[in-house]
């Protein structure tokens, strides 16, 4: 799950090292924490959201696979 | 995008390394000298090695290409998808197709799963803004299917609206499928669509036209 974030926030973005992904793994739920530099904070997330919801959507259809539910949460 | 320092007696051996790690010629690099190196005293002493600082170039055309198709593998891998993809470009489009196991993940409730997938590989392989090319992600033939639902469903709620002779909403779709609504009552004269709303709430009003209304028919 992780993983599949970072690539895509890296991707996404003009600093990729800057890129920090965290996972806090729960029994059902784990929540995974986006953090990129501050001038990318519009890359990921996009017009009107649509990027970090689109994150979101294949974030969920990946973790249904494994039964389990997964938040994205982009701190800023 | 990525970048890798290389280091190298002299600035040309760097630059021949660098070009083996990317796997491209020099000519599709960008290549900044960080330290030009010297060979110091008898060849030795005080020797300072050159140092370099490489990047891809500007992505384009055919390279776009093979770029989305890797892309879009890469995120499959790590959605634990075992799949294909094979990649096609028509003008200024790129078609993918994921070759998987059938089991509809992919797609998603009304394609929104193949929809973000799309669009995640749109904002990769667009991200400088010149050359645009438009990506379109398929997998069993649902985007086939999906235009066909939809213009089933659009005559189906065009007769409704005759009938009743009052407008009728769309669930809210996407300008893609709104658009395939549009097109598909077009050319009736006896009615209008139009689109209300914003952003992702915005949906399709099938409506008689004036003179056709219940009260009036032809």
């Amino acid at each position: 799950m992780k993983n599949l974030i970072k690539y895509i926030a890296e991707a996404l973005v003009d600093n990729p090292d800057e890129v920090v992904v965290s996972e806090v793994e729960g029994e059902r739920t784990s929540v995974i924490e986006l953090k990129v530099a501050k001038e990318d904070l519009g890359k990921v997330i996009g017009k009107q959201g649509r990027t970090a919801r689109a994150m979101r959507t294949i974030l969920s259809a990946a973790s249904t696979k494994i039964k389990k539910r997964s938040v994205l949460e982009i701190l800023e | 995008m990525d970048f890798m320092e290389v280091e190298g007696k002299t600035i040309e051996e760097a630059i021949k390394k660098t070009c083996k790690e990317f796997n491209l010629p020099e000519e599709k690099l960008n290549i900044e000298v960080l330290s030009n190196g010297s060979s110091g005293l008898f060849g030795f002493m005080g020797m300072k090695k050159a140092k370099i600082r490489a990047s891809l170039k500007e992505i384009k055309g055919e390279d776009k290409l093979v770029f989305a198709k890797r892309s879009l593998e890469e995120i499959l891998v790590r959605l634990k998808v075992t799949a294909t993809v094979d990649a096609e470009q028509i003008d200024d489009k790129i078609l993918l197709n994921i070759n998987g196991d059938g089991s509809g993940l992919l797609i998603g409730r009304r394609g929104r799963t193949l929809d973000a997938l799309q669009h995640i590989v749109d904002k990769i392989v667009n991200r400088s803004s010149e050359d645009r090319k438009r990506i379109v992600i398929d997998t069993e033939g649902y985007r086939e299917r999906r235009i066909e639902s939809l213009k089933s469903l659009a005559l189906k709620l065009g007769e409704k609206v005759k009938k009743i002779g009052k407008p009728v909403f769309i669930t809210p779709l996407n300008a893609h499928d709104r658009r395939i609504i549009h097109m598909t009552l077009q050319n009736d004269d006896q009615l209008r669509t139009r689109s209300k709303g914003d952003g992702t709430l915005r949906k399709v009003v099938i409506s008689t036209k004036r003179g056709h209304g219940i009260n009036n028919p032809h």
